[in-house]
């Protein structure tokens, strides 16, 4: 063990080197794992945060709220559906906005009914009480979206005072501002003066006593292939995109993970047959094999554990200061996971160099053979 | 040179797991390189491919067709300024498309677009109700001849014909005339119609002599700031998303380069560990101290470059297997030759941190090391 450690002080060079390697390679994958974290909330979060357990799209909008449009007709099949308790109207759009001096593209999600499309829960403030307020996104209250601050619609120049936040409750990555469903139609007039009355892009509902959103969402369906209803976690986890990003993440994932068994394993290989005379010595004069061993497996876990501690420093500043401006944050369990997979990964990456060294036969070190 | 040729030939098995390291690390390059040309070509193509100097949006529409807001009077405008030689109206609304012989709940998503100028590769106008379609939706079964219906409205349009290379937002686009477009929008897009004279965006052909730079700040100028005007590659640029897709992936794509370098110096700072006798007996035969650096280079270049084939062909055949639509992938020539130039480059860097250790070998030491 001792010996493990001297070697280590010794050949600073390229253990250190080793530790940067793996350190690059945790960096990345970290910063990765929150870069995806952060785009399937920004992407989505304002649909798990809204509270209506059901959402209920045109198949036309393919499980984009912007997209969707429901006709009258369609609103009054999903509105006559079984099992539908409480139903609201929910409208989308993209507008540009001055906040904070500066112009700005904003979300803006209307709501007839509160609890059908409002968010769920606030973190701060309260929810609009009237057309001229808005529930902003909490990650954007820096820009020009705090309580207190008010937002202009361009062209146009509806205002919006800004009276409450929450947290995680973006779409298309952007500032989301929640508003009363006549806020959201008064700023669609305001962005273009030719614009028809808005139709709503989807329905908030809530089940009927007795009914679950589960079994909504089917008797919603039932009603017209032109419906396509979703429970709360199904529109996000299902949005267009977000199986795209998971997948895309999933292969590089794979393939920096590898990497790092790759590297290691090649070292410490290298690092064993390099060593195999003074290996042969000390079994020689009796250390035996399960120690030496111990003593690589030791080396493996320091280095992949300093490995993983330069890795976590890279990362924690960049979750701190949100370099990206993505809206990276720490993940704690994704540190922990990853550290976990790596370590495991390294250990058995080492079994290559640790077969050698019990291979090694102590008589070799009588013919000189094994000492070269 | 050549010794170190004839050790890579002799002894290949030393250098298969430096080069199977390598190759992962070449194709994580070329991947996250093509899902960056996938994302930003199926975001941007239908813009890229318009065939004009500048494309003409509202000033408050941030570069989104969909905020923006030309009406005649601007349009008169922006005809009148000085090096304007022909401008044309541009729309988008982006539908479902229901495709015959797909389910019910099977649509393709369209990006219908109407046009007055025909962008590169598109031919001019079709007639009312008719389409042209980009090649993408032949994947969701749309062939020429067909007729398919967008939107909520099921508006029906008529494919006579397919183009390429102009996706938008990851969706397949639909080339339409005004009036086809204008009626498809109202129809589908009540919040989002447009008076009879009222197109999204204008492409502007700026005349012959002009300078396109004056052109856009003139047209800006002429319109009080009504418009913002923007060369096609700086309208590329200002669609949300492409630059911080780029900032952020060539990021990461330069820190996989540095973990190349860092992979190349660990192994080959342990050979010239392994080697310090031997380039002692070298030097003390006169070897230089260059020559056998360069031996080491050379290694590391074949190494890499054995390691950016084998992840070539990888990349291609991962290219090859992805089901369109799933992940945006675009492996092209050009990312691979890119992603090859910066990873010998990274292995020339990597083999530097053994050139201190070949310098300070003393041919001295080559009397009593090797038996």
């Amino acid at each position: 063990m001792f010996l493990a450690l001297k070697e280590m002080r010794r050949a600073k060079v390229r253990f250190g080197l080793l530790i940067v390697a793996i350190g690059m390679l945790v960096f990345l994958i970290l910063f990765q794992q929150s870069l995806q974290n952060s785009l399937l909330r920004g992407f989505t979060g304002a649909l798990r945060s809204q509270s209506a357990p059901v959402l209920v799209y045109s198949t036309d909008g393919q499980r984009t709220l912007q997209a969707s449009v429901l006709t009258p007709e369609l609103e009054g099949l999903a509105r006559a559906a079984d099992g539908v308790g409480v139903v609201g109207r929910i409208g989308q759009g993209t507008f540009t906005v001055t906040a904070g001096g500066s112009i700005a593209e904003a979300s803006l999600v209307g709501y007839d009914t509160v609890g059908l499309g409002s968010p769920e829960q606030l973190d701060e403030g309260r929810l609009p009480e009237g057309p001229g307020e808005a529930v902003a996104s909490a990650e954007d209250a820096d820009d020009g979206f705090d309580v207190g601050d008010v937002v202009t619609i361009e062209p146009g120049g509806d205002e919006l005072t800004v009276v409450g936040l929450v947290e995680d409750a973006q779409l298309n990555v952007g500032p989301t501002l929640f508003v009363t469903y006549d806020g959201y139609v008064a700023a669609v007039a305001a962005r273009n003066p030719d614009a028809g009355t808005p139709l709503p892009n989807a329905l908030g509902v809530a089940p009927a006593d007795g009914t679950g959103p589960a079994e909504l969402v089917a008797s919603i369906d039932a009603q017209s292939d032109d419906l396509d209803a979703l429970t709360r976690d199904q529109a996000a986890d299902e949005a267009p995109g977000v199986s795209q990003v998971r997948q895309s993440f999933q292969v590089i994932f794979l393939l920096y993970a590898l990497v790092v068994p790759f590297v290691t394993g090649l070292f410490f290989l290298i690092v064993t047959v390099q060593k195999s005379g003074a290996l042969t010595l000390l079994r020689a004069i009796g250390a035996p094999g399960r120690r030496l061993v111990a003593a690589l497996l030791v080396q493996v876990v320091v280095i992949v554990g300093l490995g993983l501690l330069v890795g976590i420093a890279l990362y924690t500043p960049l979750t701190v200061i949100s370099a990206t401006a993505l809206g990276i944050r720490f993940e704690t369990t994704a540190v922990i996971g990853w550290s976990v997979v790596l370590l495991v990964l390294g250990l058995v990456s080492s079994l290559l160099a640790a077969r050698r060294v019990l291979a090694i036969d102590p008589v070799l070190a009588t013919t000189g053979v094994g000492l070269r | 040179m050549r010794l170190a040729l004839r050790e890579l030939l002799r002894r290949p098995g030393r250098f298969v797991t430096a080069t199977i390291i390598l190759t992962l690390v070449a194709v994580l390059v070329m991947f996250l390189g093509g899902l960056l040309d996938g994302l930003i070509r199926s975001s941007t193509d239908a813009v890229r491919a318009q065939d004009g100097d500048l494309i003409v949006y509202s000033s408050t529409a941030q570069s989104s067709f969909l905020r923006s807001r030309i009406d005649a009077d601007t349009r008169a405008t922006v005809g009148a300024v000085p090096g304007v030689a022909v401008s044309g109206g541009l729309g988008l609304v982006q539908l479902g498309a229901r495709v015959p012989g797909n389910g019910p709940r099977d649509l393709a998503a369209t990006a219908l677009f109407g046009y007055e100028l025909a962008p590169v590769g598109v031919p001019d106008p079709p007639g009312p109700g008719e389409v042209f379609a980009d090649d993408v939706l032949r994947a969701d079964g749309v062939e020429v001849g067909m007729e398919i219906l967008l939107g909520p409205a099921r508006s029906a349009v008529t494919v006579i014909g397919f183009v390429a290379d102009t996706t938008y937002s990851g969706q397949g686009s639909l080339w339409a005339s005004a009036a086809t477009w204008r009626e498809v929008l109202a129809a589908n897009r009540p919040d989002e119609q447009l008076g009879d004279d009222v197109f999204q965006a204008l492409v502007v052909r700026a005349a012959d002599d002009a300078d396109v730079a004056e052109v856009a700040a003139a047209i800006d100028a002429a319109s009080a700031g009504a418009t913002e005007s923007l060369t096609i590659t700086q309208a590329v640029d200002a669609i949300p998303g492409v630059e911080q897709q780029r900032s952020t992936f060539n990021q990461i794509i330069g820190v996989t380069i540095a973990i190349a370098v860092v992979v190349v110096a660990l192994f080959f700072a342990l050979l010239t560990v392994e080697r310090l006798g031997l380039y002692g007996v070298l030097k003390a035969i006169g070897a230089r101290s260059r020559t056998l650096f360069a031996g080491l280079v050379v290694q590391a270049l074949v190494v890499t470059a054995g390691a950016v084939i084998i992840a070539g062909g990888l990349a291609l055949l991962l290219d090859a297997a992805i089901p369109p639509g799933s992940i945006p992938l675009d492996i092209s020539p050009r990312r691979i030759l890119t992603s090859a130039v910066l990873l010998l480059g990274a292995a020339v860097v990597g083999c530097a941190f053994s050139l201190r250790r070949v310098l300070r070998v003393d041919p001295a030491s080559a009397i009593g090391t090797i038996s």
